[in-house]
Parts: structure tokens; C-alpha cells; sequence
């Protein structure tokens, strides 16, 4: 934005502000030592791992014998010869295109919703917001019965209601949509950032569309898509990232089956990494498949980037 | 909106009525599968297992709420969780705040950097860390410690909280600590006794953000804790019930725990339900600029 205007300050000294210190060096080391902890944190946390995670991903490693480097070794045989890691992607995929869309859409319908004035709108967005509230493998576990084909609460409700049932987690074609429809139940947190930014649209552009004759669904595609855009883009950016990197969900609900059919690859990761008692972790193979999946995410997040400015935001500092 | 206000009556009247049925659906989804976990956790263990299913158990076995927290160990769980919640609370909302003070109203060279290296590693996948800092946390002795779970919020390990804690300082005016320097207050004095009473709201905020992660942190625990009884709430429930050796799971013991499990954060929602909302909220607005 105005970067070009503030130069980063490198080594001009600290002090030169208007006026907020006196003493030229007492800023930065009160500074520094505000920010250690987080400095330290970074190295160790971000940092470190970052280096190490990629070294890892070019080599053998089982956690107890040193790494012993192979180059993209792990990599040919992720993409050439693991039989499951092609449906892991697929999985992945599967998962990211059902819960995506579905989730902006009804978060924002639901945001719409509950952006009138109605009485007792209050209670709705509040039980909106509940299932976003509860412990996720609380509500996760709870869903897992809700879903038994057998004596669970939805065969219950659609077989009195006349509707056709279905075996939900147990059948290799629902087992994902199941999954999906378990997570919307929280779409009260893709909701609650949309009613944020729809309570911040200016009510006069409202009022001079309907001088003008618009009617609610001009207003809704003129008005409101164009106003909340860039929070639409972060939501997409938000809930991709998070859709890739789905692990709770089909750990608990299905661990990955039947078949491969909820095999994620966050699900995949961890039963390379940590395998149950008695198998060999594949520490190195699983650090390649993780680097897949943070490649995958830096080019969603470096493709919603390219259609925004959003970022621009970090420049507002008082200089 | 207020289109509805203009039309003319019976159109309202429809309007109206449609809005009410969509409230009342939205309700029923959210609400009726809390509600049905509560019937299943006063079933008795046979019973749940019915077909037909009856919505309504036929007697209400009330001994599940002691009998089942019993065989969870749901004490212990609690305990556990309290402990690491509380502690990774603490950290995560000091670091957060000193980091965004010094970020936000201290000028030192590297300040920009830093900013944009501790938001920058926002965008990083807590994946990426998971091998090699379990290498680590193995050499060093944390393995199936609780030090992986608490250490890493002491130092600054959630950069939303960083971010959001300078978005909040960036608001109060300078001219504060102008006259508390003035006034011969040093940065420690300032940041503790002028800007934290201030910034109330944004740790609070933040504060139940870093309760809502702990508590419910699966994935962490999972890798790091090996025995049993250092586990907390998160991975003891989702132990019981998976299948282990064949054996189906209580669920009627389950549900009832369950419940318990859900009431604090629940509580909390309730008493704090603003800040709930403005956590998220002010992620909707800080980058709508």
C-alpha cells in the first residue's frame, strides 16, 4: 500500500519516531525483550521444524537410526509406486470440493439469516454458534452414533418420516459425504465472520438501491457480494487450508475406511509417522507427504492472493 | 432487511411466517442432536441398542452419569485437561500481549520483520512441525510429558494472538503512554499497569480462543502422550469409544460423560458470549480495511 513511502527501518537507529522514545536505545532492548519469548518460539517452533521437516522429506528415517539421505526417492515413490497415495489425494480433494463450497454457501445464507430483524433472531445465531463451541471430538463422537445406520438419531428421523435411509459411514460412496455433513454442523464459525463483515456493509447503500428500485436480490449481488469480497477471499483461503488438513473428522469417525474412502492425507500422514505399536514409523516418507500437502496449500493461498490485496492490511502502522 | 417493513401486509405476514419456519429448522439442527445425546446417556446400556429406536428412554438410568464418568476415568481426564488448558491460557495470552505491545507501540530496528515473520508463520501448517518436533521432544525427554502442549504457548506459539493483540494496541492513542513516561514509568510499568487494565477485552478474547484450542487440541496429545493416565479429556473420550479388541463401547455410559465434557466450554459461552464473538468477529473486520 504506502510501503514506498516508510522505507523498512534497517539501521537508521531506533528513536527517530515522533516522540515516542527519548532514550535512543532503551526501546530496543525493552523491545527485544518484550518479543524474546516469541523470538525464541519462532526459532524453535517454526523455524527449525521448517529446515528440518524438508531435510527429512529426502531421506529414510524410522525415528531410531540416523536419516540416510535419498534424494526425491520418497517422493517417486509417493507419485509412482505407493497404491495409496493417489486416494489419498483423492480423498482429500473429495473432501476439500464438497465442504468448501458448501460451507461458504450456508454460512453466508445462514450469516444473511440472521441478519434481520426478527425477534428471537438472537437465540438462532447463538444455536448457530453452539456446535462451534463444544469440544470437537465431543460433537465428532456424538455424530459417529448420530450416524449408526442401525439405531442412530438421522435413520431414526428420515425412516419415520418416510425418506430413504442410508449406512452413512459403513457405505464406501457416503462415507465422505458423512464426514462433510458432520462438519457443516459447525458452520456457525464460517457464519459468524460473514455476519461480522455483513453488520459493517454501510445501511445508505441499502436505502439508496431501494430509492433507485432495487429489489433484495440486485441489492444482495450489486451490493453485499461486492462489499464483504475480501472476506469472502480470506474465507475461502481459511476453510481450504483447513479442509486440507482435516484429520479429527475421519480419525474418529471412520479411520480412513471403508476401504480408502476417508483416507485423508493428514489421516495418511500420521499412520506413516506414528503407526501403531509393532510396525515401523516411515518418518522421512511421511515428511515428504507433508511437504505435498504445504505445497498444495501455499498455491491456495498464493492463488487467493493473486486475486486480492488482503494483505495490505498488515501496513497500517503508525510511523 | 427493513424491505420486509414496506411491503404491503400479507406479504409481510408470508415473509414473516417463512422466517420463523427456517428459525425454527435451523434450531432443530443444531439443538435436537444435543438433546437426543442426553436421552441416549440415560438409557441403560441394552436399551440404546433397541430397534425400533425409541426417541425417549423407557427408564431414565440416571446411575449413568456416576457409573460412566467412572469407567473414563473422567476425573483424572478432567484434571489433566484443567491443567494443561490453563497453563497454555496463561502463556499463549502473555507472550501474545508483550509480543503485540512491543510490536505495536516500541520502535526498534527489525520490528517490521519480526511482524511479518510471526504473521507469516500463521500460514505454516502445524503439520509441517509435527515429525521434527517429535524427534525433539523424544531427545530431550518431553515425550509423553505435557512440557509439548504448554511450552510451546509460552512462547508465543499462537500468531493469531499475536496479531490480534498489536491490531489492539495499534487503537489506544500514544498520547497514554506519553504521560505515563512523563510521569517516569518504565515500558515493563506501562504495559502492565496502564496498558493491560486497557486492553481488557482483547485478552479475554484471546483468552477463550486459547481455551477453545487446548481443550479441544486432538491431534497434539495424541502424538505426544503415550499412557493413559497423562491424557486429557480429548483423547481419553475418543479412546473409549473406539473398538478396541472387539468390544463395542458403553454408549449410554458414553453420552452421559460426554455431557460433562461439553458444560465447560458451554459455560463459558454463556457467561462470555461476546467475547465469543468478538474473537472471530474482529477477524471479519481487522481485514476488511
Amino acid at each position: 500500500m504506502n510501503r514506498s513511502s516508510r522505507p523498512l527501518q534497517r539501521g537508521n537507529g531506533p528513536g527517530r519516531g515522533k516522540g515516542l522514545s527519548r532514550g535512543a536505545g532503551s526501546d530496543t532492548v525493552a523491545a527485544y525483550l518484550f518479543i524474546a519469548p516469541a523470538i525464541i518460539g519462532f526459532t524453535v517452533f517454526v523455524g527449525y521444524p521448517l529446515i528440518r521437516s524438508f531435510y527429512l522429506a529426502l531421506t529414510k528415517y524410522n525415528g531410531l537410526a540416523d536419516p540416510v539421505f535419498v534424494g526425491l526417492g520418497n517422493f517417486r515413490r509417493l507419485f509412482g509406486g505407493d497404491p495409496a497415495f493417489w486416494p489419498a489425494l483423492r480423498a482429500t480433494g473429495y473432501l476439500v470440493v464438497l465442504y468448501v463450497p458448501l460451507s461458504l454457501i450456508l454460512g453466508l445464507a445462514l450469516a444473511m439469516f440472521c441478519n434481520q430483524r426478527f425477534r428471537g433472531v438472537r437465540i438462532v445465531r447463538t444455536l448457530a454458534y453452539l456446535p462451534v463451541v463444544l469440544p470437537a471430538v465431543a460433537t465428532i463422537t456424538l455424530w459417529k452414533f448420530i450416524l449408526n445406520p442401525e439405531v442412530g438419531l438421522l435413520n431414526t428421523v428420515l425412516d419415520r418420516l418416510g425418506l430413504p435411509t442410508s449406512l452413512w459411514l459403513q457405505s464406501p460412496s457416503m462415507s465422505m459425504p458423512s464426514v462433510v455433513l458432520m462438519m457443516l454442523w459447525g458452520v456457525g464459525g464460517t457464519m459468524i465472520i460473514f455476519l461480522a463483515a455483513l453488520q459493517s456493509v454501510p445501511t445508505e447503500l441499502y436505502e439508496a438501491a431501494k430509492v433507485d428500485g432495487a429489489g433484495p436480490w440486485s441489492a444482495f449481488i450489486r451490493i453485499t457480494l461486492p462489499t464483504i469480497s475480501p472476506i469472502i477471499l480470506l474465507q475461502v483461503i481459511l476453510q481450504t487450508t483447513a479442509a486440507l488438513q482435516t484429520f479429527n473428522q475421519p480419525k474418529i469417525l471412520t479411520n480412513g475406511g471403508p476401504g480408502f474412502s476417508t483416507n485423508v492425507l493428514m489421516l495418511s500422514i500420521y499412520n506413516n509417522g506414528f503407526p501403531n505399536l509393532g510396525r515401523i514409523p516411515q518418518l522421512g516418507y511421511a515428511s515428504a507427504q507433508v511437504w505435498v500437502l504445504f505445497i498444495v496449500i501455499i498455491a491456495v493461498i498464493a492463488l487467493a492472493a493473486k486475486f486480492t490485496s488482503l494483505w495490505t492490511y498488515s501496513d497500517n502502522t503508525p510511523d | 432487511m427493513t424491505t420486509l417493513q414496506t411491503e404491503r401486509r400479507p406479504r409481510r405476514l408470508i415473509g414473516t411466517t417463512a422466517w420463523y419456519v427456517t428459525a425454527l429448522f435451523v434450531a432443530a439442527v443444531m439443538i435436537v442432536p444435543l438433546l437426543w445425546m442426553i436421552t441416549i446417556g440415560l438409557k441403560s446400556g441394552s436399551a440404546v441398542f433397541e430397534i425400533p429406536p425409541r426417541l425417549l428412554p423407557r427408564e431414565w438410568t440416571w446411575s449413568n452419569f456416576i457409573d460412566g464418568p467412572k469407567a473414563i476415568h473422567f476425573p483424572r481426564l478432567l484434571l489433566n485437561s484443567t491443567i494443561i488448558t490453563a497453563l497454555s491460557v496463561l502463556g499463549g495470552v502473555m507472550t501474545a500481549m508483550m509480543t503485540g505491545y512491543a510490536l505495536a507501540r516500541l520502535r526498534f530496528p527489525g520490528r517490521k520483520v519480526w511482524f511479518y515473520l510471526f504473521v507469516g508463520s500463521m500460514l505454516l501448517p502445524g503439520v509441517v512441525g509435527l515429525i521434527p518436533l517429535f524427534q525433539l521432544y523424544k531427545s530431550i525427554g518431553w515425550y509423553d510429558t505435557w512440557l509439548p502442549l504448554i511450552v510451546p504457548a509460552f512462547l508465543g506459539g499462537n500468531p493469531l494472538f499475536i496479531f490480534l493483540a498489536r491490531q489492539y494496541f495499534l487503537a489506544i492513542p500514544y498520547s497514554i503512554d506519553e504521560a505515563a513516561k512523563i510521569d517516569g514509568a518504565g515500558h515493563l510499568r506501562i504495559f502492565t499497569q496502564v496498558m493491560l487494565p486497557l486492553t481488557r477485552p482483547a485478552w479475554i478474547t484471546m483468552a477463550i480462543l486459547a481455551f477453545q484450542a487446548s481443550w479441544n487440541d486432538y491431534l497434539n496429545p495424541l502424538v505426544y502422550l503415550y499412557s493413559s493416565g497423562k491424557w486429557p479429556l480429548s483423547v481419553g473420550m475418543a479412546a473409549f469409544i473406539s473398538p478396541f479388541a472387539g468390544k463395542t463401547p458403553d454408549w449410554s455410559y458414553y453420552m452421559a460423560t460426554n455431557l460433562l465434557y461439553m458444560l465447560p466450554p458451554l459455560v463459558l459461552f454463556f457467561v462470555a458470549q461476546r467475547y465469543f464473538i468478538q474473537g472471530l468477529g474482529s477477524l471479519g473486520s481487522t481485514t476488511q480495511k
